[in-house]
């Protein structure tokens, strides 16, 4: 039985105009998306292989100098790897960084340099375009705002329209339970949503894919397919608010303006209003206070190395003294970069956190974290960097350690190997994606909006077992 | 007859529930987001307030002209709450100096904001009435006319003897009514809790430009409405009428926007002025070669430009070389707050560099200016025009556009303030040039007296006046009638000779 309702469901959407509407819309976003993405990511893969290139071969030039050299410049510039996803969201990957520099030495006089730390940029604030300012149409917005505007459009009149003309109580007079034609009716609409989105999906995949400089391998795929799902449920979500208004409302027009109205709040105005409270409710270090503490660390540690700092002697006191003085002063500073990185980091994961009220900033966090792009894949990149600087340090040490003619003191000349080393077998930093990390911290994300879903549909049996027809 | 005819149509509209729901949830978000923004506000005043102090105290505390750091700070806009615009977004600190014309792209943001928290939207309270009234807009036009089709009660009224135009006029005039309850009631809501806050003082102009966004908004509805009506009068049948009105607001609202601007690129031509940076590098190494020369030709064996002064304090030497924003220059200066007697003799020397120096790198900023000036228009101003221009094909481009004027928050407004700063850069060298600062032993040593800033020419700036924002807003207020007119004419059409 549930089945001849969902299929008489999709027989009367499919000869809609808001089925033609629907497709012509979504096919026309799709292809607008895959258009841009073909555009865009051979520049942007492009552009990271080539300063990926320039900074090894930097790397390279330093370490056939010495292994001084390379303590002392470090791995130079590291990239984050541009998503092959990139197409599903954008994810404010235009605002986040690019890159950590590992590099830029302190220099304190003309001969006495430091060695490497990590500098973290800043988020490169969109000042100097003053072009309007407007979100990219990736899946992110497609299915975050248009696919679910458009199943409450098919919804909204799912229940109270028949009610209106009647048919409702002459489909109950059959011996057919009112549960049954709730999720027939669920069913049907998700069915016919479903044919324009998967056309419009495959339209873009198609283009995406016949494009020889964009591939897409096979974990790309697995992970296309996950966010798939996760559409299908956040318009399951949609669909079971459309029939719980509809099932309480006894006008067809009053459903949709409170599903409208609904939908503008929680679609346009709480991800953003929510973030906005969250963030000005906390506070991070200020830049001034940043510097302030960066002054102390240095006068701090200049006091206790005075000596040997500015001592031209060569014996082994005063070389331990320089190296260790660099050593805690590249150390500390890379500390209180990460500091002042982290104190942001938590006020943006709070406001984050916060946001997750509304369910498109859920649909956004999960989109992000599947298709490898945003805040959470920045901060794996970032734990990647911290990782690759380690074994770079411990390379360093290791490398050192093996010439036994070596005094082993790190950052200064006089103290290290002068054996060449091989550019092989210096470790190079790969910026990788797990992609298991990722399911665990989105569980609680994807089980929300489930939860949202599951809620909500509960909410639409009750409230139509329960009315009166 | 008329006033009959429109209060029905008033008593239709607002006695109902989805009119009723419609004002709560609009006023909910109005107030929330009013005082999330109203926050927002204090704290960039408060960033400026405290920016402009911390620039003046280090200027106060320096002694020669050639150190002297001369900030200017652009003020938060008050009236960014109702539509943010740019003020935000664009730089709001610029550093005037004579060794270069200060222009948007050279200027920073002060304040000690967190700059990841850019990753969230901002919302204004022109949003709010963009997107949720233009829905109400809708709702309320998709029936008026095909819902009186259908309950036969058009053939009913068209009984007596009323004009077709007459009851057109009628429900736009009911409607239009009843669209601005809820926008005066948001406006009205907002301004109550904009004059309890401390922060903000709004002045007269500022209440007509407030009732210029009004107005504005109330085109804009009007706009949505008329489109309804339209549908309306073409459809006859309600729920087609009602689909396809969502399917337009849909388009229109969310989509047309985000999609246009993603289809074409109007991002800044990055790189594609090369030859004018070169130009400018050119301009700049010939300053660089006649200042060598100067040196040498120069009575004081050696060519240091800071002529080894020796005393307590320290020289600099600072430079940008940016192929973005086509900056190339390089300064230098020195900060000695005593000097040893013995380099007296070199004191003439050095004056006579620096007013070389002073007046060589005035005229080369002049000739780079002319160079840099129609190159940056086409790197940034250029794409953002054809940006804006395609946003104009849908009315919220266009209502977006107005109301930026009317704020003060576009990017006219925003320029406004820069050509100010250049005005003041020019204030500043021409003080340089007849009180012969350059050639002075203020330059860049303070021992026989520091430099008293309060000499210099004061910045003072004012924004635009209501004539000049509304002279702004005025073309897209007009376009925006102009469609209104236009739709209003086609209904007019449609509705007479069709059959009942």
């Amino acid at each position: 039985m549930i089945w001849h309702i969902t299929k008489r469901e999709i027989y009367d959407n499919l000869n809609s105009l808001r089925f033609a509407l629907t497709t012509g819309l979504l096919i026309a976003l799709m292809a607008t998306n895959a258009v841009r993405h073909l555009r865009e990511h051979p520049k942007r893969v492009q552009k990271y292989h080539d300063a990926v290139a320039a900074s090894v071969n930097l790397m390279n030039s330093h370490a056939n100098d010495s292994l001084y050299k390379l303590a002392q410049q470090g791995p130079g510039k590291l990239y984050k790897k541009p998503s092959p996803l990139h197409f599903c969201t954008e994810g404010g990957d235009p605002l986040l960084p690019d890159r950590v520099e590992g590099g830029s030495p302190f220099q304190y006089a003309e001969h006495l340099t430091g060695v490497w730390k990590l500098e973290y940029p800043d988020a490169n604030i969109n000042m100097k375009n003053v072009g309007p300012d407007v979100s990219q149409v990736d899946w992110a917005f497609i299915i975050g705002y248009v696919l679910s505007l458009i199943a409450l459009l098919f919804t909204f009149d799912a229940l109270s329209a028949e009610r209106e003309r009647g048919t409702l109580r002459l489909m109950l007079a059959n011996s057919i339970p009112r549960h049954t034609v709730l999720i027939s009716k669920y069913l049907g609409a998700l069915i016919s949503i479903n044919i324009p989105f998967i056309l419009a999906v495959l339209l873009n995949l198609l283009i995406i894919s016949t494009a020889s400089s964009v591939h897409l391998n096979t974990a790309a795929w697995g992970r296309l397919g996950i966010i798939f799902l996760i559409a299908l449920l956040y318009t399951s979500l949609f669909l079971a608010l459309g029939l719980l208004v509809s099932a309480r409302a006894q006008q067809s027009a009053v459903s949709l303006v409170i599903l409208l109205l609904m939908w503008v709040a929680l679609v346009i105005f709480m991800p953003s209003t929510f973030a906005s409270i969250a963030s000005s409710s906390s506070s991070s270090m200020s830049p001034d206070e940043f510097l302030k503490h960066r002054r102390l660390l240095y006068d701090k540690l200049s006091d206790e190395y005075h000596d040997q700092l500015w001592s031209g002697e060569l014996d082994e006191k005063t070389l331990t003294g320089k190296s260790e003085f660099f050593i805690k002063h590249a150390e500390g500073r890379e500390r209180l970069n990460q500091e002042f990185l982290a104190q942001q980091i938590t006020q943006v994961q709070h406001a984050r956190s916060i946001s997750r009220v509304s369910p498109a900033t859920l649909l956004q966090h999960l989109l992000e974290s599947f298709a490898g792009t945003g805040f959470e894949r920045h901060l794996q990149f970032l734990e990647n960097v911290k990782t690759y600087a380690r074994q770079l340090r411990q390379f360093v040490v290791d490398t050192d350690r093996a010439d036994p003619q070596s005094l082993h003191i790190i950052g200064v000349r006089e103290g290290m190997t002068k054996r060449k080393i091989l550019p092989k077998a210096i470790p190079k930093f790969e910026d990788t994606f797990s992609f298991s990390k990722d399911l665990n911290t989105r569980a609680i994300e994807l089980l929300l909006l489930a939860l949202f879903v599951v809620a909500l549909l509960a909410g639409a049996y009750l409230a139509f077992v329960r009315v009166e027809i | 007859m008329l006033i009959t005819l429109i209060r029905r149509e008033l008593l239709d509209n607002l006695m109902t529930f989805r009119f009723a729901v419609a004002i709560f949830i609009m006023l909910l978000l109005v107030v929330a987001n009013t005082a999330v923004l109203l926050k927002d506000y204090d704290k960039r005043l408060a960033s400026y307030n405290t920016a402009v102090k911390k620039n003046r105290q280090e200027l106060l505390e320096t002694k020669t002209y050639s150190a002297g750091h001369i900030s200017l700070n652009r003020a938060p806009n008050p009236l960014s709450i109702f539509n943010i615009g740019l003020d935000k977004r664009l730089g709001n600190e610029i550093w005037i100096s004579y060794v270069y014309m200060p222009t948007l792209w050279d200027a920073n943001k002060h304040g000690t904001d967190n700059p990841f928290l850019n990753l969230f939207t901002s919302i204004d309270l022109v949003l709010i009435f963009q997107s949720v009234l233009s829905l109400l807009a809708l709702i309320f036009a998709y029936d008026s006319l095909a819902g009186e089709y259908e309950r036969g009660t058009l053939r009913l009224v068209l009984t007596h003897p009323v004009g077709r135009g007459y009851i057109l006029f009628a429900k736009y005039i009911g409607a239009m009514i009843c669209l601005l309850v809820p926008l005066l009631m948001s406006i009205l809501l907002s301004l109550i809790l904009l004059t309890t806050s401390p922060s903000i003082s709004l002045s007269t102009d500022d209440f007509l430009r407030i009732g210029g966004i009004v107005f504005t908004s109330l085109v804009y509805l009007s706009l949505f409405y008329l489109i309804g009506m339209l549908i309306s009068a073409m459809t006859r049948r309600t729920s087609t009428a009602l689909m396809l009105a969502m399917f337009v607001w849909g388009f229109l609202v969310p989509v047309y926007p985000n999609m246009i601007l993603t289809a074409v690129e109007t991002a800044p031509k990055i790189g594609t002025e090369a030859s004018a940076y070169n130009q400018i590098k050119q301009i700049w190494e010939k300053h660089d070669r006649e200042q060598k020369q100067f040196l040498a030709n120069d009575a004081f064996p050696g060519d240091d430009w800071d002529f080894n002064l020796i005393g307590t304090g320290y020289s600099f030497w600072g430079g940008e070389d940016d192929p973005l924003t086509l900056h190339y220059y390089d300064y230098t200066g020195s900060h000695l707050e005593t000097l040893e007697e013995k380099y007296e003799l070199r004191v003439p020397h050095a004056q006579n560099y620096h007013h070389f120096l002073g007046t060589n790198i005035i005229n080369t900023v002049e000739r780079a200016w002319l160079i840099r000036k129609p190159a940056l228009e086409t790197i940034y101003l250029q794409p953002a025009r054809i940006g804006r221009m395609l946003l104009k094909v849908s009315p919220v481009g266009l209502y977006d556009g107005a109301t930026e004027a009317w704020a003060g928050t576009d990017l006219k407004s925003i320029q406004d303030f820069f050509s100010a700063a250049q005005r003041h850069r020019r204030a500043i060298v021409n003080h340089f040039y007849d009180k012969e600062i350059f050639a002075s032993r203020k330059w860049f040593t303070a021992d026989q007296g520091a430099v008293d800033w309060n000499t210099l020419p004061q910045f003072s700036f004012q924004r635009s006046d209501i004539g000049t924002n509304a002279k702004r807003a005025l073309p897209d207020l007009f376009l925006l009638m102009m469609i209104n007119i236009i739709l209003f004419t086609i209904i007019l059409l449609i509705f007479v000779k069709s059959e009942v």
